[in-house]
């Protein structure tokens, strides 16, 4: 297997609405920001992955072939992938995969998201119709007439979890989205900057469950990409490339009933596991220096330090409460504001997430930098119940 | 030229009877757009619908909801091989990749998760608040999502013995039947 460097950074900001521009003008905005980031041209392209989630949302099926054609690269061979909220971690694991085989030797990695075209005209608002299109990736027989959404769902396993360990409680989560909407401040692509306190959020509206307005990530609207390249070609071209080192993967059973048990994310252990043993990773504590994990919910990152291996099943709750994720802590956890101060653009978010660890490890981040970063950790999830999986383990040039 | 009131008017009922959208909501977004408040090179919004009609078969499962129609009984489906129990069911096992066959259930069950949607989608919003839960029928190794009627939803536990209750008004579909908790 060849090595695979990451070479070109762009995103658009995250926004709750974009009217400026179209989903395939936001797509067009990443890839030109990428290649340019990258001192590349859509000539150098060998081949394309495009991350785009829901079909309901950008109110056009195949929007892949549309926006191929709308970024000027035919006849260069693409393939568009789908795994729910994990579609952007999922687009850059088969964007890997395609140059570390030796298939290509360059590929653009691009997510694209723009749900808030779905318009509830009774509520005045986009989430109501918005939510309802997601409704339609529950099983339309026998969950979506129950009301399976995205957060009853994770709603479901944080009530068992809670019962199996006795946490996460919901200061604990609490705390959680007071440190992502802060990081946020920092962030200048970010939805949602912030500074609130544990009673905001204590205070906030019910949603679901143990679930409160403030415990859930703000859904976006944006696209990101990242160019990825082979070693050999990189090394020409590239000035400050970070390299994948881990790449893991998992698809557990999207049906709760199916599932060992409901209280752990078994999937994103193994991938996770996989990611972390293909980098070489012991100890993910010790050998990590930040990570962006999925928070689409509060208590979701809570879960992901365990089945990332940052700390021992039940122990999430205690390293929030310790401080060990903050900005400032042994562990940064999503300085970019993750899913719930930067957002969650589906198709897209997966590629956000990864830009926000290869600026770290380039020494790019500015006033969010991690002082001497050199080996992070992505963690992109989707499905109920973190169906879909992808982790991937980055790394600095030197390192 | 922004449009004069008597085309605002045909626009909006165009669309109305287009999308089953009121007049009223739709003159509330767009009456600044239709009546000269936007720039020429300011985004233009504009109203759309996506929708497909269906009739789709249920293949092997289809006595299931038969049963709930005309019988009201919950039936689960048994792998030949290792005797695992489905419900909701499965034409076959996906474990031992042999058929099932059909057998009754009782209707009673435990909660086994639950949670309450206070916010949802639109097509769920009548319905709010609401328990969704998971229910392990007797007789049944998998768990059926379900939806648990209270008159508190705060009340609602794990491990509570529910029973299900059949609507006066059948469709063959899940939505046949609900719980409430046991006597």
């Amino acid at each position: 297997m060849r090595r695979v460097a990451v070479v070109g950074l762009g995103t658009t900001q995250f926004r709750a609405r974009w009217t400026e521009k179209t989903y395939f003008e936001l797509g067009f905005e990443a890839a030109k920001s990428a290649l340019a980031d990258a001192g590349l041209s859509r000539a150098d392209v060998d081949c394309c992955v495009y991350g785009m989630s829901n079909d309901f949302f950008s109110r056009q099926s195949q929007p892949d072939m549309i926006l191929h054609d709308y970024i000027g690269l035919p006849p260069k061979p693409s393939v568009r992938v789908n795994s729910g909220g994990a579609t952007g971690g999922s687009a850059l694991r088969i964007g890997f995969a395609e140059i570390a085989s030796g298939m290509y030797d360059s590929c653009l990695v691009l997510g694209v998201e723009k749900c808030a075209d779905c318009f509830d005209y009774e509520a005045g608002r986009s989430s109501p119709e918005m939510l309802r299109a997601a409704l339609y990736a529950a099983d339309m027989t026998y969950d979506n007439p129950a009301g399976r959404t995205a957060v009853s769902g994770y709603a479901l396993a944080v009530a068992a979890h809670q019962e199996k360990f006795g946490g996460p409680a919901e200061e604990q989560m609490a705390k959680v989205s007071i440190k992502n909407h802060g990081n946020a401040i920092r962030n200048p692509n970010a939805q949602s900057p912030k500074e609130i306190t544990i009673e905001d959020v204590m205070n906030s509206p019910k949603i679901c469950g143990p679930f409160k307005l403030f415990d859930n990530c703000v859904i976006s609207e944006g696209a990101s990409a990242v160019i990825l390249m082979s070693e050999e070609k990189a090394k020409e071209v590239a000035k400050n490339p970070v390299w994948i080192t881990g790449v893991g993967a998992a698809h557990d059973w999207p049906s709760a009933g199916s599932r060992e048990n409901l209280y752990e994310f078994a999937g994103s252990r193994i991938a996770a596991r996989r990611a972390l043993d293909m980098a070489g990773v012991n100890d993910a504590r010790r050998d990590l220096d930040l990570a962006e994990l999925n928070d689409a919910f509060t208590a979701t990152e809570i879960m992901a330090y365990e089945d990332c291996f940052l700390c021992g099943e039940g122990e999430g709750g205690r390293m929030i409460d310790e401080g060990a994720t903050l900005a400032d802590g042994d562990m940064p956890v999503n300085l970019s504001g993750g899913l719930i101060g930067c957002g969650h653009a589906a198709g897209a978010t997966g590629i956000m997430q990864t830009i926000e660890v290869c600026l770290h490890l380039r020494g790019e981040a500015c006033e969010r930098q991690r002082a001497n970063a050199r080996r992070g950790l992505v963690q992109s999830c989707g499905g109920p119940q973190n169906a879909w999986t992808v982790c991937l383990v980055l790394e600095r040039g030197d390192a | 030229m922004p449009f004069n009131i008597g085309q605002r008017a045909k626009w909006y009922k165009y669309y109305s009877e287009k999308f089953g959208v009121s007049e009223d909501r739709l003159k509330r977004e767009f009456e600044k757009e239709l009546s000269g408040g936007t720039e020429i090179d300011d985004p233009l919004e504009i109203p759309d619908k996506m929708e497909i009609i269906f009739k789709y078969s249920y293949g092997e499962q289809s006595r299931f909801f038969r049963e709930l129609r005309e019988n009201k009984r919950i039936m689960g489906a048994k792998c030949v091989k290792c005797g695992q129990v489905y419900c909701p069911p499965r034409g076959d096992c996906h474990l031992c990749y042999e058929p099932t066959e059909w057998v009754e259930l009782s209707g009673k069950g435990t909660i086994v998760s639950h949670t309450v949607q206070y916010v949802t989608a639109s097509a769920l919003v009548r319905k709010t608040p609401f328990i969704c839960c998971y229910v392990q029928l007797d007789g049944a190794d998998t768990l059926l999502m379900t939806n648990l009627e209270m008159d508190d939803v705060e009340k609602c536990q794990k491990g509570m013995r529910v029973v299900a209750h059949f609507r006066h008004d059948r469709h063959g579909d899940i939505n046949d039947f609900y719980f409430k908790v046991a006597k």
